[in-house]
C-alpha cells in the first residue's frame, strides 16, 4: 500500500521500474501522440507509460499516456509489486474496499495554486489537447476528475462526487459533457436545474493514480471517492477546497473551474469509446470554464481509448469487479470472486458455492440489480466454485461441458442499459442473458456428469518446484 | 497535411458550413492553428491528416448534414422547474 502525493511521483516510481517510457523525439499532436499511444496497448500486458515533453507548436509541454495501462502499472498504483497477479490484485483491492471509509486530509494550499489564469481562458493554448481517433468530433479531456456537489444537500461531504466523465473542449473556455444517467453527476445537475441553477464543478487534471481509479468506480451515491481513495492509498486523502467549497486533489496539475449551465444542451461528439465504437452524436450538458490553475511546468494526462484492450479498460477492471463482488456476496456470502474486466463489465463471470439446484440462476439476477448490473452488465457466466473466473480457459471448460442452452440460458428483454452499448434497441434499452455454467446439483437433475478430473497427488509441491527450477534456469 | 498555421479554410470538414473561427494559435508562433465551426462544433488543427481538415477527404461515416444537428438525441432532457 502506498499513498503517491501527486502524479510526478508516479511517474517517477514507474521509471524506477523500468515501466515508463519517454519519448525526446519532436512529435505532432496528431497523428503522433494517439498512435503512440495505440501502439502501446499492443505490446502487451506489461507495457509502460508513455511521456511526450517535445509536442511540435507548444511551449514545454508535458503529456503522460498509458501511466494505468498495464496490470504492473495498475499494481504499482496500488503500492503492489508490479508481477502482481490479476487475481491477487483483485482480493487486494477488496480487501482495501471494505475498509471504507478513510478520512480526508484538508489543507490550505496546494501546488495546483501556482499560476491562476481567470481572464481571456483559452483551454486550446493551456492545455496540450489532441485528436484520439479520426472520427472524433473535437479534442476530448477523457481522464478528468470532475467534482460536484448536491445542490439539495450542499454541506454533505458524503455526497460530494468525483467521477470521470468525457469532456469535449468546444471553445476557448467550453466544454461538452457526458453524464450517463446511471452516474452520480447525473442527479447533481438534475437538482441544479430542477431549482433553475448552474452546478458549480471543478475539473482536477493529472492526478495521482489513486483518485482516477476512484472515480471511475461505481460507488453508492453516498460513498465519497476521496474517502475510498484513503483506504486503497492506507493514508486521509488531501484536499484542498475552491472558493465555492468543491475539494480537489492536493496533487492535481490542473484544476478548471466553472459552471453546468443551467438548460443548456449542445451537440457533443462523436467519441470513441469503451465499447471499441464511436457514440455518436448527441445534444449535452455544458460547462463554462471561470478559471484555471495549475502548477508550474504542470504534466497533463490523457488515455487513449480505442478496441479493447486499451488504458481505458485497466481503469474499469477491478473498479468494476469489486464493487459488484461485495455487492453480490452481501446477498450471496456463497459468491467467490467476480470477473467484470471486460468492457467495463458487459460480461460479468461469477464464481461460486451453490446452495442448492437453481441457485446459480438467482446469481446471475442478483449481478443485474448491482448498481452496476443496471446500467452495463449484459452478459452474466455464472461458474462454479473451483473455476477461476479470471483464467477465461477454465471459463471456457464450463461453458463448453456445463452449458446446455435448453435449460442454462435465460434472457430478460428491454432492461435499461448504458446508451454507449451498440447492441442497444432501441438505444439506452437491451435482453440482458445469463449463462447458467455451474454443475447441475439435485434437485435440478439434468446432464450425465460422473466424476471430474483431478491431479495426481504431489501436483501442488511439483508447481513449486519447478516454479523455482524455471527461475534458476531463466537467471 | 495541409501547411503549418494556415489561412482560415472556406468551410468545415464535417459539416461544410462557412461558420468558421480560429480558436487557438500555436504557443509556439507559426506552428499551427486551431479551427472550429460554430455549426456543428467540430474542431480541427491545420497540421492535421488531411482527413480531418479537408472537406474532401474528411471520412464519410462521420459527415454532419446541418439539417440532422436538430435532430439529435437531448441527453438528459431538462427537467421542469420546481414550483417555488
Amino acid at each position: 500500500m502506498r499513498a503517491y502525493k501527486d502524479l510526478r511521483e508516479f511517474l517517477t516510481v514507474l521509471e524506477g521500474e523500468h515501466q515508463l517510457l519517454r519519448i525526446t523525439d519532436q512529435v505532432l499532436p496528431e497523428p503522433d501522440m494517439a498512435a503512440a499511444a495505440c501502439a502501446l496497448t499492443q505490446i502487451g500486458e506489461e507495457s509502460p507509460a508513455i511521456y511526450f515533453d517535445n509536442i511540435k507548436g507548444f511551449v514545454s509541454a508535458r503529456v503522460a499516456m498509458n501511466v494505468h495501462g498495464s496490470w504492473s502499472n495498475h499494481a504499482l498504483a496500488l503500492g503492489m509489486d508490479k508481477d502482481a497477479a490479476m487475481k491477487d490484485q483483485f482480493f487486494e483491492f477488496v480487501r482495501r474496499f471494505e475498509l471504507f471509509p478513510g478520512q480526508l486530509e484538508h489543507v490550505e494550499t496546494a501546488p495546483w495554486q501556482e499560476v491562476v489564469v481567470d481572464k481571456d481562458v483559452n483551454l486550446y493554448e493551456i492545455l496540450p489537447l489532441f485528436r484520439l481517433n479520426r472520427g472524433d468530433g473535437g479534442y476530448f479531456i477523457d481522464k478528468p476528475c470532475v467534482v460536484s456537489r448536491d445542490p439539495d444537500d450542499w454541506n454533505n461531504d458524503d455526497v460530494e462526487n468525483v467521477g470521470v466523465y468525457r469532456l469535449q473542449v468546444k471553445g476557448r473556455n467550453r466544454l461538452g459533457i457526458q453524464t450517463v444517467p446511471q452516474h452520480d453527476i447525473a442527479v447533481h445537475m438534475r437538482h441544479a436545474e430542477e431549482r433553475g441553477e448552474d452546478l458549480p464543478i471543478a475539473i482536477a487534471l493529472g492526478n495521482e493514480p489513486i483518485i482516477t481509479l476512484m472515480g471511475a468506480t461505481p460507488l453508492l451515491y453516498t460513498q465519497l471517492e476521496y474517502k475510498m481513495a484513503a483506504v486503497m492509498q492506507g493514508a486521509p486523502y488531501r484536499v484542498v477546497k475552491t472558493a465555492k467549497g468543491l475539494d480537489v486533489p492536493w496533487g492535481s496539475e490542473y484544476v478548471l473551474e466553472g459552471r453546468i449551465l443551467y438548460g443548456v444542451r449542445e451537440p457533443e461528439g462523436p467519441f470513441g469509446e469503451f465499447p471499441g465504437y464511436y457514440s455518436g452524436c448527441h445534444k449535452y450538458p455544458v460547462i463554462e470554464i471561470d478559471r484555471v490553475s495549475h502548477r508550474k511546468d504542470p504534466v497533463y494526462d490523457a488515455v487513449y481509448v480505442g478496441r479493447p484492450w486499451t488504458e481505458i479498460d485497466y481503469l474499469q477492471a477491478m473498479t468494476t469487479s469489486a464493487p459488484i463482488f461485495l455487492q453480490l456476496k452481501q446477498t450471496f456470502p456463497e459468491i467467490v470472486a467476480v470477473n467484470a474486466l471486460y468492457t467495463h463489465g458487459l460480461v460479468v463471470v461469477v464464481s461460486t458455492k451453490i446452495r442448492y439446484g437453481g441457485f446459480a440462476k438467482y446469481v446471475g439476477l442478483r449481478v443485474l440489480t448491482t448498481t452496476h448490473g443496471l446500467g452495463y452488465a449484459k452478459i452474466v457466466i455464472v461458474v462454479d466454485e473451483d473455476v477461476d473466473p479470471f483464467d477465461l480457459k477454465q471459463v471456457m471448460w464450463a461453458m463448453s461441458v456445463k452449458v446446455n442452452p435448453a435449460g442454462d440460458i435465460v434472457t430478460i428483454p428491454n432492461l435499461a442499459e448504458n446508451l454507449l452499448d451498440p447492441a442497444c434497441s432501441p438505444g439506452g434499452i437491451v435482453t440482458k442473458m445469463i449463462i447458467d455454467a455451474t454443475t447441475p446439483v439435485a434437485p435440478d437433475k439434468r446432464g450425465d456428469y460422473g466424476e471430474e478430473l483431478d491431479k495426481p497427488q504431489g501436483t501442488d509441491q511439483w508447481r513449486l518446484k519447478l516454479a523455482g527450477l524455471l527461475k534458476e534456469m531463466h537467471k | 497535411m495541409t501547411s503549418p498555421a494556415a489561412a482560415k479554410p472556406a468551410a468545415c470538414p464535417r459539416c461544410r458550413s462557412t461558420t468558421i473561427g480560429v480558436l487557438a494559435h500555436s504557443p509556439v508562433a507559426g506552428v499551427w492553428t486551431v479551427f472550429g465551426c460554430s455549426t456543428c462544433l467540430y474542431a480541427w488543427r491545420s497540421t492535421e491528416p488531411e482527413e480531418n481538415t479537408n472537406p474532401d477527404k474528411y471520412p464519410a461515416p462521420f459527415r454532419l448534414r446541418v439539417e440532422d444537428i436538430a435532430n439529435f438525441a437531448t441527453i438528459p432532457p431538462v427537467p421542469p422547474r420546481r414550483s417555488s
